[in-house]
């Protein structure tokens, strides 16, 4: 790689650590001048909302299979719902993604096999 | 919980990302060698870029010329998301100096863990907690990369169907997130119409635009509901 490529590869990584870290600064400090026992009130209204619609937003764009195809959707739609049911059984994180992840293999090896 | 408890649990919940961390980064490993790229190259993007599409669009745009600012422009502008994941965290980390310097491994996934997991943990849990998935979800992108750079052709044509399967435990882990907070109508409208609105977007091939703007539909969602809903209170009152 050219000494230009180089740079800019160092460029483009400090920005995104200055972009993951600097508003974390800026609310750690907008805390610190509030009162310590209602910090969570201290913290914007729209910032809370974001954060959660932040994670159902990846949650949408992770759920297009590998593979789009019928057998793609079909592994994804099951693996949901197996993924809800054993949450709701467990209560755990580790299991539920377990049995997601199983039964969307063995919906894929299946329709492999099918074909 | 013991610290090391901290750290052990740390590695527990991490272990999930690995199944989409992995295969994603063997596909980048490959796809910047193939770009022209050295695999010792492709490990150091990984390991100071830390961010996948970003990443891939800075392969992609260095190997067809594009003007080197543009390269940071864009490449920047794909990570400006990440602006609202550190605020959110603020009122769980403790005070210290190296926080800031940790926020290098916050990427989409390790947010959406953070911000489950640390308010149920003690503040003296945190550090360990967060070091331990971070380096987890960090070693195993810059792992998958050196695997991909190194013998990804091989890999992918040995094992194709991993590479479908594994990556369904990054939503299977969204899912199991964001389970709890199904608390009410308002909050089920609002995470309901983001998926999908992420999702069509992500279809119709907006993909680097497709997690901001879904966020930003979804809190107007919120903020449209939690209107009505007072409307009714007040009509209610009267």
């Amino acid at each position: 790689m050219s000494t230009e490529i180089w740079l800019t590869l160092l460029a483009c990584a400090a920005g995104t650590l200055l972009l993951r870290m600097l508003p974390l600064l800026w609310m750690q400090r907008h805390l610190r001048r509030r009162d310590p026992v209602r910090q969570g009130e201290a913290m914007p209204l729209w910032l809370t909302v974001l954060a959660p619609t932040m994670i159902a937003a990846m949650l949408g764009v992770s759920l297009i299979p590998v593979s789009e195809t019928a057998s793609g959707w079909l592994a994804t739609v099951l693996a949901s719902v197996v993924t809800v049911l054993v949450w709701r059984r467990t209560r755990s994180l580790g299991w539920p993604v377990c049995a997601g992840v199983g039964v969307f293999g063995l919906v894929s090896v299946l329709a492999l096999l099918s074909m | 919980m013991s610290n090391i408890s901290a750290w052990r649990l740390g590695a527990r919940d991490a272990l999930p990302l690995l199944g989409g961390y992995i295969p994603v980064a063997i596909s980048f490993g490959l796809i910047a060698v193939q770009a022209g790229f050295t695999a010792g190259a492709a490990v150091l993007i990984s390991t100071l870029i830390y961010a996948g599409a970003s990443q891939f669009l800075f392969i992609a745009m260095v190997a067809a010329g594009a003007p080197l600012w543009l390269v940071i422009v864009m490449t920047l502008l794909i990570n400006a998301r990440h602006v609202v994941y550190g605020p959110n965290l603020a009122p769980y980390l403790p005070s210290g100096r190296l926080w800031p310097w940790l926020m290098h491994g916050l990427t989409d996934q390790i947010f959406a863990l953070a911000h489950t997991r640390l308010p149920q943990l003690l503040e003296s849990q945190r550090l360990g907690w967060y070091c331990s998935a971070a380096l987890i979800a960090w070693g195993s992108w810059i792992a998958g990369t050196a695997l991909g750079a190194v013998a990804g052709a091989e890999i992918t044509a040995r094992w194709p169907l991993l590479g479908q399967v594994l990556p369904f435990a990054l939503p299977a882990l969204f899912i199991v997130l964001l389970a709890p907070r199904f608390t009410s109508w308002q909050w089920t409208c609002t995470l309901g119409s983001t998926a999908l609105v992420a999702l069509a977007l992500k279809l119709a091939g907006h993909s680097n635009l497709a997690i901001p703007l879904a966020a930003l539909c979804g809190a107007v969602v919120f903020y449209l509901l939690q209107q009505q809903a007072t409307r009714t209170e007040a009509q209610h009152e009267h």
